[in-house]
């Protein structure tokens, strides 16, 4: 009897009250025309920490770019933190040495260059990005890491590992293809041993391709380091390679 | 350049040239001579600054430092004759070797007799020509935008002045209302000449009507195209003519902010805008109160980091702001939020290059040019399998047999026009049957190719078109951003296709999934990089079907380009038994004696094709199609 009276009260409270539930799919929400629903952070039961890594993976890819990504707040690096990103660079990469970068980095704060222009001159310094680098310039820039690795692997510029002495550039554009280039490719990689894109064990030469240096009047052409070389064919470009192998004293493989 | 026989040598003792010998040229002007030297990509790739070098020292050897000067220009335009080097009395010299320079000096420029030997002599007829006006590649041409581009050295901000630079700039904004420049560029019919074609004039005014008074100009010297040289070559030749553009559009629009975005593989262009953006600086061309009349503009130099998607505007964006270069849904245009979320206006270098010159000369004079909707002239850069590779600037509106044969001179070594290439990875190849396209934009798009930047490559008969399709096809889907799913994954799927055919196990219904999956992909991508990705395969499918059922269905490669198709023979009637090609054989598969005809191995040869390219009596074939290669050889 108590029980009904409640349930009465509970209804009867509700009733003048405005109707949430809709009859669906007869009737439907009117939402905004491009809604997708709202996001929500996933938080991991067993920790209580959200499950989100702050990858930036879903900002990048977001075709409509609605989502912003802000972990600086939340996630920035406190003092033992730092501690443990300078021991795991020395462990990482023991070699780097990160006092070359200051220029760059001062550059930045001082003229504001874009991320792009800070990865462009540390690559001026080392020749690659060693990961050491690319951790102090998200430390001095607030970027995060994942978000400067996703830049630097997405432009062809960029290098994530060391290369040769001399970078070897075999232009493939049309009319290089159209004139053979990728047999110019081929005699290399036979010459050098290594694929397209590899560096020789001896870390002289790279052999690497670039999309068009518009010079289509001289193809196939290839360059090494400052010289240039034009009309090129196999033969010729054995010949180059050979006679320059032979003066840095480098083997094959 | 070691061994570089591509010098103007041969019998040429006729009457012709006996007269050109008795031409004496006198020195212009003031009496004192001047040498260029063109430093275009091209012609450095060819050794153009040893040549340059030469002529320093040569001049300085013979005396005559005193009353010849030696400079350095862009690009001439002429590549395929690289180096070039022009005198100021207009003689043209071309595949200049630094050996060849002491000749030049001493009897040109010392006694005033012009070496006809080293001129350039017309393929067709073999008549030297020794002005460059009179040569058929330029005399056919209507430059506008490389108006300055080979003739100024692009260093030298005084050369530029003296060909009245800037002055079109001083008029606009000491005399005109910004509204009067963007009636006239709209008057002019100027469209993008970044590949689009976009209205110009509306794109300002879109800019210009943009509230707010923090607004940019970029301008976009992305140019990836491979084959596409034309940007470059302003961006090198004549720098000053983009950053006229941009002073004028900026007052157009109303923007204080300029950027220039240009490739870092164009380390030259890099080098030079960097000279002129300090020059002009220095003049008070650019900065905070540009010709006194308290105009505040001034320009930065970005560096890409080779993503072609870049040359997207909303791309490009994203690149200067330091993201990843990847391409958003529009609208809202870069005209209403684009750099760091302000209107932005973006042109393309050779649109800029041509403002100048419309302001100066009134936009009726550019309408002038040009048919239909499509007003003034184009820039293109000619390439590939044809005999006057370069940079040619043509009227819109022109047939594409014009611009291949009048201007281009044809296809290179007397072979065989097969098709043309047009727009890049983005455009399509044409037949010859449709070689009497005029060109506009318009008229492309019917055919299926695009005006695009202006990338033209010939190609002859020795060229698969499986093989140029799967080329281009290699190129975007290396180049896709990787957003849109149907670019990232519908290409790929493409290119196996390709692969497939390609290693002769191309499939009954492969064609039909071609087109399928283009179609899906041209769809279903945001921007033109994907929704122009398959044209090269479709172009190539509908034009050149029958070398695609060649492939699948015969096992064939008609050009005898695919490797896993065919197979080298040495023809034993042509083989003089020189042992050249065993000789230079990397895997050392040539077996023969000395003057007896030469038998390939067929089994261990890698197809490097260096036998054929060496053989001088074109004794080694290609074979295709074939399954038993063995009896071709023969035991002859």
């Amino acid at each position: 009897m108590l029980g009904m009276f409640k349930a009465m009260r509970t209804t009867l409270r509700h009733l003048p009250m405005k109707k949430i539930t809709v009859q669906y799919p007869e009737e439907r929400p009117r939402l905004p025309e491009r809604s997708r629903g709202l996001f929500r952070v996933v938080i991991d039961p067993a920790s209580g920490e959200p499950r989100c890594r702050a990858c930036t993976l879903c900002e990048t890819n977001c075709p409509v770019q609605v989502i912003r990504v802000n972990y600086t707040s939340k996630y920035q690096l406190t003092a033992p933190n730092v501690a443990r990103v300078a021991t795991r660079r020395v462990e990482v990469q023991p070699g780097i040495d990160l006092k070359k970068l200051q220029p760059v980095l001062d550059d930045y704060h001082e003229h504001g260059t874009g991320l792009i222009a800070v990865l462009q001159n540390a690559q001026a310094v080392y020749g690659y990005l060693p990961r050491a680098a690319l951790q102090e310039v998200s430390l001095q820039t607030g970027v995060s890491l994942s978000q400067i690795y996703g830049v630097s692997s997405f432009y062809n510029q960029f290098r994530l590992s060391p290369i040769g002495k001399r970078l070897i550039d075999v232009c493939h554009g049309t009319a290089c293809h159209v004139a053979g280039a990728q047999q110019i490719t081929e005699a290399l990689e036979e010459e050098l041993g290594v694929a397209d894109g590899k560096t020789t064990k001896d870390m002289e030469f790279t052999l690497g391709s670039v999309a068009c240096m518009g010079a289509c009047s001289q193809a196939p052409v290839m360059r090494i380091g400052d010289q240039t070389y034009g009309n090129l064919t196999p033969d010729k470009t054995r010949k180059v390679i050979r006679d320059l192998m032979e003066q840095v004293g480098a083997k094959k493989g | 350049m070691s061994d570089e026989p591509t010098v103007n040598e041969g019998p040429d003792g006729g009457e012709q040239a006996a007269e050109a010998r008795n031409v004496k040229v006198a020195p212009a002007g003031d009496g004192r001579l001047k040498v260029t030297v063109c430093a275009g990509t091209a012609c450095v790739f060819a050794g153009s600054l040893a040549v340059h070098d030469a002529f320093v020292e040569e001049v300085k050897a013979a005396g005559l430092d005193d009353r010849v000067d030696v400079a350095i220009i862009g690009c001439h335009g002429l590549c395929s004759q690289g180096p070039v080097a022009v005198c100021s009395d207009d003689t043209f010299y071309g595949r200049l070797k630094p050996e060849n320079v002491k000749k030049v000096v001493e009897e040109h420029l010392r006694d005033g007799v012009p070496v006809e030997k080293l001129m350039y002599k017309d393929p067709a007829t073999g008549e030297v020509v020794r002005d460059w006006h009179e040569i058929g590649f330029y005399k056919q041409q209507t430059r506008i935008a490389l108006r300055n581009v080979g003739v100024i050295d692009p260093e030298s901000i005084e050369e530029c002045l003296a060909r009245g630079g800037y002055e079109a700039a001083r008029l606009a904004l000491t005399e005109k209302t910004p509204e009067w420049v963007v009636q006239c560029v709209t008057d002019s019919g100027i469209r993008g000449r970044g590949g689009a074609g976009f209205s110009t004039g509306t794109k300002w005014s879109l800019a210009a009507q943009s509230p707010g008074d923090e607004k940019y100009l970029i301008c976009n010297g992305d140019e990836g195209d491979p084959g596409a040289f034309m940007d470059a070559s302003i961006m090198e030749g004549d720098p000053h003519a983009v950053l006229e553009g941009m002073i004028i559009a900026s007052y157009a629009i109303g923007a204080h902010e300029g950027y220039i975005y240009v490739r870092a593989e164009y380390p030259n262009a890099v080098k030079r805008l960097t000279k002129a953006i300090a020059d002009a600086e220095e003049r008070g061309l650019l900065g905070d109160d540009i010709f006194g009349a308290g105009w505040r503009f001034r320009v930065h130099l970005k560096l890409g980091a080779g993503a072609f998607v870049c040359g997207e505007e909303t791309a490009l964006i994203a690149s200067i702001e330091g993201f990843r270069g990847m391409p958003r849904t529009r609208p809202p245009y870069p005209a209403v939020s684009g750099l760091w979320g302000k209107p932005t206006n973006i042109n393309n270098v050779e649109t800029l290059a041509n403002i100048p010159w419309i302001v100066a000369h009134g936009a009726e004079a550019y309408a002038s040019y040009g048919i239909d909707k499509c007003r003034g002239t184009k820039a293109f850069s000619l390439a590939g399998k044809i005999v006057n590779g370069g940079l040619a600037e043509v009227p819109m509106g022109s047939t594409l047999r014009h611009l291949i044969f009048n201007v281009g001179g044809g296809v290179k070594d007397g072979r065989e026009f097969k098709a043309v290439q047009l727009g890049g990875p983005s455009g399509g190849c044409l037949p010859a049957s449709l070689l009497e396209t005029t060109i506009d934009y318009e008229s492309l798009a019917a055919t299926g190719a695009i005006v695009g930047s202006g990338g033209m490559v010939v190609v002859d008969d020795q060229t698969c078109m499986v093989d140029l399709a799967r080329f281009f096809l290699d190129f975007t889907q290396k180049e896709s951003c990787g957003k849109c799913v149907p670019c990232r994954l519908g290409t790929k799927r493409m290119l196996e296709i390709l692969d497939r055919i390609r290693a002769g196990d191309g499939r009954e219904g492969d064609i039909q999934t071609l087109e399928e999956l283009a179609h899906y992909i041209a769809d279903g991508t945001l921007c033109a990089l994907g929704g122009t990705a398959p044209n090269p395969v479709l172009t190539t499918i509908k034009y050149f079907r029958e070398e695609y059922e060649a492939h699948i269905n015969e096992r064939r490669c008609p050009a005898g380009r695919c490797k896993a198709l065919i197979t080298y023979y040495i023809d034993p009637e042509a083989c003089t038994g020189c042992t050249l090609c065993a000789k230079k054989c990397p895997t050392g598969v040539i077996a023969g004696e000395r003057k007896q005809p030469h038998v390939i191995d067929v089994t261990n040869c890698i197809k490097c094709d260096t036998c054929r390219q060496v053989c001088k009596f074109g004794a080694v074939k290609v074979r295709s199609g074939i399954q038993t290669p063995a009896a071709v050889g023969g035991e002859a």
